[in-house]
């Protein structure tokens, strides 16, 4: 009784507790990205599968992320404002053909223009129907989709047949110029101080330099671009009146519109914004092939949808989304067998959310997630190499196990996906 | 606003053309025919992709034009929509239309063209790629190719020509017909080179067809092959095939094209030079044959032709000149197959 009342502070915590658990958000995510990498690198030197965090895994990563990061941006922006929007892949093909038609003329910069004017060309059909219209928001997307196909096979048609720079119904002529990469001097280029750190295949020191590496080395254009766009949307949409405004759009559009909000010239912006980024997602395959062909895209799109609810309609999530898809997609792309070291993975990481879950008294999930990592344990021990079929899958299977574990809190845009009729709310 | 909805009114009525357009191709076929009135009314249905896929579809078109040339008659193309959900409906449409023969390009075809040869037993169908022994009609003559033994001699050329002794197969999708691309070609590699690595894989598992038209993923996979060693990598792979050239060009290294001859048609100096020689399925060589023996009244339905390297049906391509120099290793090769000394696998050995 003698002792003082306790404080309000956070209640006393040792120094070491503080070092993982003080400081804000910043801190804790850069303990959590540490740890990952010192999991990562143990289960590589455990399974002796050097893929895992290679630089040529991590390049690939890049690059199957990119484009999904790109779409999934432009989602954030249309269902930010509001708009639900399942077309994204649809603007995305235009992307790829506004591309190969300008890129084959005008060389890179002029693809770059090209497949944002389509995307953004599809993005304001998308606009004039759901919001002018107010037609469903999913029925329209799933139009400009089927009308995307159609339009870029005509012009296809139209453009390419008989052309004497080449092409056809399929395909464009070769872009007339490429696009530049960079990579880091003397560390991922000349010297190659990084790859040759890498080869040494030391714990944690070889698996950092060869991410760095994978990162840093002959980095394409738009991957800089694309990523500089993920905290610049976020500062966009989160640090300017602007973005309040496009946001109030997407939670409570009657209240913004009494307070003076222009909200379907906002939804308008947002959406063209979604579909120009969308056919930016578009030119990042064109660049990887130098050529736009009919279905490249290969449901990109729905992909970018998938990694924009993942991420919780935030940028940093929808980042993380696109980059766990690209790291496993690239991981089975690149060694079967190293697809079965994820497994040890997914136990050990299981097993601490098990720990976690039983610390904090919710004991039926620390069972349910124990069995699984057993599950993963015995699967890592007793599996060579998983079958193609289902290698092939890992990405799908991966970000839905996270999504399921992870992410039970999802929270979408309040008036997302219906229509706004001025002075009908 | 009014503006916008003309952009809409204008993009559907585009999209409306496009389709009538997918249905009525083919004017400059029947053009070239000119007024030759008894020779065949030939009906070409087309793969996914249609003419100027610069694959299959324009090495059958290329054989038509070759069979007209000698025997008169005309063609009517027609191509598949976006999903490929109407092939019946080309192949009962030409049927209809009086054309025979009719020959449907691609594997794809296999599910539908039974059924609709079983309604008009009086039309002659051939399926590129097919069986025409299943189907259980006898009017469907199935043009198959080895593609074994033209893969055999495309892993003869990468072992050849590989200085580091590794060497990759990058296929499309992982059906029996692309295993036996591999069977061959990794036959062949380790026919001249018994100890040499061949990298294997697959962009897409059976039943997922997006790997044949994936350049980005056609890219990683090649790259990974690189960067791990492989110094020729060769593309089994359709459309993703560009993938494969353009992580061998950002490679410095070498790749082997397939079906057609992709240094003719790849139109970029830059992935010409690194396409060293292409696997080619001689289609337009198999569909004139087709015809031609449409013509003298020799074709027979309800069995396969298979085109092999004795009838010329595969074989490499020697444009850009990077193997002439080892040309009598390749005929060597070509004779012993022809001669039956070597048997080529269909299947991957493990």
């Amino acid at each position: 009784m003698s002792t003082a009342a306790p404080t309000t502070a956070a209640p006393a915590r040792g120094p070491v507790t503080e070092l993982f658990l003080g400081g804000g958000r910043g801190r804790r995510l850069t303990w959590i990205l540490v740890g990952l990498l010192v999991l990562v690198s143990a289960v590589r030197v455990i399974s002796g599968e050097q893929a895992l965090t290679s630089s040529s895994t991590m390049a690939a990563t890049l690059l199957l992320a990119v484009p999904l990061l790109l779409v999934a941006l432009g989602g954030l922006f249309a269902e930010r404002a509001g708009v639900v929007n399942i077309g994204l892949d649809g603007m995305m093909i235009l992307g790829t053909w506004g591309a190969g038609f300008a890129g084959y003329q005008y060389g890179w910069q002029g693809a770059v223009v090209g497949g944002l004017l389509m995307g953004a060309l599809g993005g304001l059909l998308h606009a004039v129907a759901t919001v002018t219209f107010g037609v469903d928001h999913v029925i329209s997307g799933v139009a400009i989709n089927i009308l995307a196909a159609g339009v870029a096979r005509f012009l296809s048609e139209t453009l390419y047949v008989d052309n004497p720079a080449g092409g056809g119904v399929t395909q464009s002529p070769a872009m007339s110029s490429r696009p530049p990469t960079f990579s880091l001097p003397v560390l991922s280029s000349g010297p190659d101080l990084l790859g040759k750190v890498e080869d040494l295949h030391w714990f944690l020191v070889s698996d950092l330099a060869g991410v760095l590496r994978g990162v840093t080395n002959g980095v394409g254009v738009l991957t800089v671009v694309a990523v500089l766009l993920v905290p610049a949307a976020y500062l966009l949409l989160w640090r300017t009146s602007f973005g309040l405004r496009l946001r109030s759009c997407g939670e409570n559009p009657a209240a913004a519109d009494s307070l003076g909000v222009p909200v379907y010239r906002l939804k308008y912006i947002a959406v063209i914004i979604s579909g120009a980024l969308a056919g930016l997602g578009g030119v990042f395959l064109v660049f990887i092939a130098n050529i736009y062909r009919e279905g490249q895209t290969n449901g990109r799109g729905f992909i970018g949808l998938a990694a924009l609810i993942f991420g919780n309609w935030r940028p940093g999530g929808l980042a993380a989304g696109a980059g766990l898809f690209g790291f496993a997609d690239a991981l089975q792309l690149r060694s079967r067998t190293a697809v079965v070291a994820l497994l040890l993975l997914v136990a050990v990481l299981l097993l601490a959310v098990a720990v976690l879950q039983a610390t904090r008294g919710r004991f039926t999930q620390a069972i349910t997630a124990a069995a699984f990592a057993a599950a993963s344990l015995v699967g890592y021990l007793s599996i060579q190499e998983l079958p193609e079929g289902i290698v092939s899958f890992t990405p799908h299977i991966t970000t839905l196990l996270v999504l399921s574990l992870a992410s039970q809190r999802l929270r979408m845009p309040k008036a997302d996906g219906l229509v706004y009729r001025r002075g009908e709310h | 606003m009014k503006l916008a909805a003309l952009a809409i009114a204008g993009s559907l009525a585009l999209a409306a053309c496009a389709s009538d357009e997918t249905g009525s191709g083919g004017g400059s076929g029947s053009g070239a025919s000119g007024g030759s009135e008894d020779g065949p009314k030939i009906g070409l249905a087309y793969d996914t992709g249609g003419r100027g896929d610069k694959s299959f579809n324009d090495s059958a078109y290329a054989g038509v034009e070759a069979a007209i040339e000698a025997n008169g008659g005309e063609v009517q193309e027609l191509s598949p929509n976006a999903d490929a959900s109407n092939r019946a409906d080309l192949l009962t449409q030409l049927a209809d239309d009086g054309y025979n023969p009719i020959i449907a390009v691609g594997f794809n075809y296999a599910d539908v063209i039974g059924d609709v040869a079983e309604q008009y037993p009086d039309t002659q169908f051939a399926i590129v790629d097919g069986t025409g022994v299943d189907v259980g009609a006898d009017n469907v003559t199935g043009l198959q190719f080895a593609a074994n033994q033209g893969s055999f001699l495309g892993g003869v050329a990468a072992a050849t020509k590989s200085e580091t002794g590794n060497v990759g197969f990058v296929g499309g999708v992982q059906s029996p017909l692309i295993e036996s691309f591999e069977a061959g070609f990794t036959a062949g590699a380790k026919a001249v080179k018994p100890d040499i690595t061949v990298q294997v894989q697959y962009i897409s598992p059976a039943g997922d067809f997006s790997g044949f038209n994936d350049p980005a993923r056609g890219q990683i996979v090649a790259q990974g092959m690189y960067d791990a060693g492989a110094d020729i990598v060769y593309a089994a792979a359709g459309g993703s095939g560009i993938g494969v050239f353009q992580a061998a060009a950002a490679s410095g290294k070498r790749a082997i094209g397939v079906d057609s001859d992709q240094y003719e048609t790849v139109g970029d100096p830059a992935l010409q030079a690194v396409i060293m020689t292409s696997v080619l399925k001689r289609v337009d060589n198999a569909v004139e044959a087709y015809i031609g023996s449409f013509v003298d009244g020799s074709v027979q339905g309800g069995q396969d032709v298979v085109n092999d390297l004795s009838t010329e049906g595969v074989g490499l391509s020697y444009s850009g000149g990077f193997i002439d120099d080892i040309k009598s290793t390749i005929d060597d090769y070509t004779q012993q197959i022809v001669d039956g000394e070597i048997t080529v696998p269909e299947t991957p050995s493990n």
